[in-house]
């Protein structure tokens, strides 16, 4: 398993803790790199006090870098929306820590009622329903927190370690340096997978890229890069790519990364 | 539990995936039957007389406070089936067994539902609430570009699974804010996402531009058209392609109606180009048009 040098704590307070569903969500935030952290009441039959007291106390000793916080608490009525409650303590004790609501109300009078109570506070909280796949939670963490990791994933292939200036191949749990990808070939690989990581599917427009290019015409240049990359990168996977594979141009605009299969 | 001769006996301890799957098929049951009950309850109201104003105002919410117990209600065994899959997956995944192809297309098919149900039950209750004459769009300040970022997100493993490259972009780059209705803009771009990948060959495009008075997202696919024939009708309420070709329907048809609907209440539009297979550059366009409102004279009701 690749983890980031320091892991990203995320908290979760929810009743549900142990479901399946949210287990495959923890499943996928620990391949990730993050370290989730529950809040357990004591009592088997905690109220939505006994959470908001437990999680206002494991934000001072877990230290998390965001808070996934159910809106719903049991179906008691003063706990039907006690995670907007939790939220409001969590926004005074903490401003800055990033709150991921995790809510069944995809629409509607309650969601709006939801919604309305999150936007009360000037902080980084943001609404994401119970049927999301894990990937999507993943992703709208990692832009909550808003750190790219020095170690950036790529499907099962490929890791770009930022901080050395180095893309490794991954074949077998054994990692490889890809050495014919440095200096501004790594530059724009490491731009195009620090936007994917961000948001998937985004497209990194030419005029980022090209200061990454040299000679009279800029746009060729890169173009030339690009296909060095992929080829390198294929040939370290054993694989060959196309256009439409791993680093795709699209409308003559600017080029997105995509994640092999 | 015999073991399975083709997955081992681990794995086929995990075959009780069966027994949610009969709670998925009752789930998707009760939804048809929800769904005939919204056009029951349309067309009742349709029949009730002008005048009669405040009782349908209390009529109208009733059905909106049932459908939002409803989808709360449909949203646990949905949310359990997909938790039972999700941990077989894992554990399928863990084993490093090959796997029948029968389970994993089973698995695949479950996960790939999950979205449908999601707007599906989403599109009833924004149906319901614009059957509510009371109800009026509201107006907050929004980044469209982060209601498609999000939007993508969704369906970016989706259109991955299914071969297909889906990515977007903003002119300007850095779009800022607009003032509108939050959950209208994310419902539309939603439902024109997941028709494109549904219908797509391999790339879906989505654009968001803007003019001196309107802001545009675009959904481009390069499937295979829609043939002029069934333009009149994609915009019907109910109206599916397997509707026309009398086939099992896979969508409720109600996606392009909403949009539209959400788009024109606001002040907008939602209009289609589309050129058919036959000719290389086939392909469909939807491009959702939303007026860029002065924040002076933005209602906010938050």
């Amino acid at each position: 398993m690749m983890t980031a040098a320091r892991r990203e704590k995320v908290l979760i307070v929810d009743d549900e803790a142990g479901s399946d569903l949210m287990n495959s969500v923890r499943r996928k935030l620990d391949r990730e790199g993050f370290e989730t952290v529950v809040v357990h009441p004591q009592s088997k039959l905690a109220s939505g006090d006994d959470f908001e007291a437990e999680a206002l106390m494991a934000i001072d000793t877990v230290r998390p870098s965001a808070v996934l916080l159910d809106v719903r608490f049991g179906d008691h009525p003063d706990d039907r929306f006690k995670g907007l409650g939790i939220l409001r303590k969590i926004v005074e004790k903490a401003p800055d820590l990033p709150v991921l609501m995790f809510t069944q109300y995809a629409r509607g009078p309650q969601r709006d009622t939801a919604a309305a109570g999150s936007l009360r506070f000037n902080s980084s909280v943001d609404f994401i329903d119970k049927l999301a796949s894990p990937d999507e939670v993943a992703l709208r963490l990692r832009r909550l927190i808003g750190r790219t990791p020095e170690l950036i994933r790529i499907g099962d292939d490929y890791v770009v370690d930022g901080q050395a200036g180095v893309v490794y191949a991954v074949r077998g749990g054994e990692r490889s340096p890809i050495r014919s990808v440095q200096g501004m070939k790594f530059s724009i690989l490491l731009e195009l997978a620090s936007a994917w990581y961000r948001s998937p599917g985004e497209l990194v427009p030419f005029w980022k890229l090209e200061r990454f290019s040299e000679g009279e015409d800029s746009r060729a240049s890169l173009r030339v890069r690009v296909r060095e990359i992929k080829d390198a990168l294929g040939e370290a996977a054993g694989k060959k790519y196309g256009p439409a594979d791993l680093i795709v141009n699209v409308r003559n605009r600017g080029y997105v990364l995509v994640v092999p299969k | 539990m015999a073991a399975s001769p083709l997955l081992g006996g681990a794995v086929s301890e995990s075959l009780w995936i069966i027994e949610p799957l009969a709670v998925a098929g009752a789930g998707l049951l009760v939804t048809g039957l929800v769904v005939g009950f919204a056009a029951l309850a349309v067309t009742i109201r349709v029949g009730k007389p002008a005048d009669d104003t405040g009782t349908r105002r209390r009529w109208s919410q009733m059905t909106q406070h049932y459908f939002d117990v409803f989808g709360h209600d449909m949203g646990r065994p949905i949310r359990r089936i997909l938790g039972k899959e999700r941990d077989v997956r894992a554990r399928l995944a863990e084993s490093k067994k090959s796997v029948d192809p029968a389970v994993q297309e089973l698995l695949d098919e479950i996960e790939q539902q999950a979205p449908t149900f999601r707007l599906m039950v989403s599109n009833i209750q924004v149906l319901v609430q614009l059957e509510d004459e009371g109800s009026r769009p509201q107006t907050d300040p929004v980044a469209p570009a982060q209601v498609v970022r999000n939007v993508v997100d969704r369906y970016v493993g989706i259109g991955r699974e299914r071969g297909i490259n889906l990515s977007w972009w903003s002119e300007p780059a850095e779009f800022g804010l607009e003032y509108c209705d939050a959950a209208a803009l994310d419902h539309i771009v939603t439902n024109l996402i997941d028709n494109a990948v549904r219908y797509a060959g391999s790339q879906v495009e989505v654009r968001l531009t803007r003019n001196p008075t309107h802001f545009f997202v675009r959904v481009w696919d390069d499937g295979p058209g829609i043939p002029e024939h069934f333009l009149p009708h994609i915009f019907d309420r109910g109206w599916t392609p397997e509707v026309a070709s009398r086939q099992e329907r896979t969508t409720s048809g109600l996606g392009l109606h909403i949009a539209r609907t959400l788009a024109r209440r606001a002040g907008g539009d939602l209009t289609v180009d589309t050129v058919v297979a036959g000719n290389p550059a086939h392909h469909t366009a939807f491009t959702l048009a939303l007026p860029r409102v002065n924040p002076d004279h933005a209602s906010g009701n938050r």
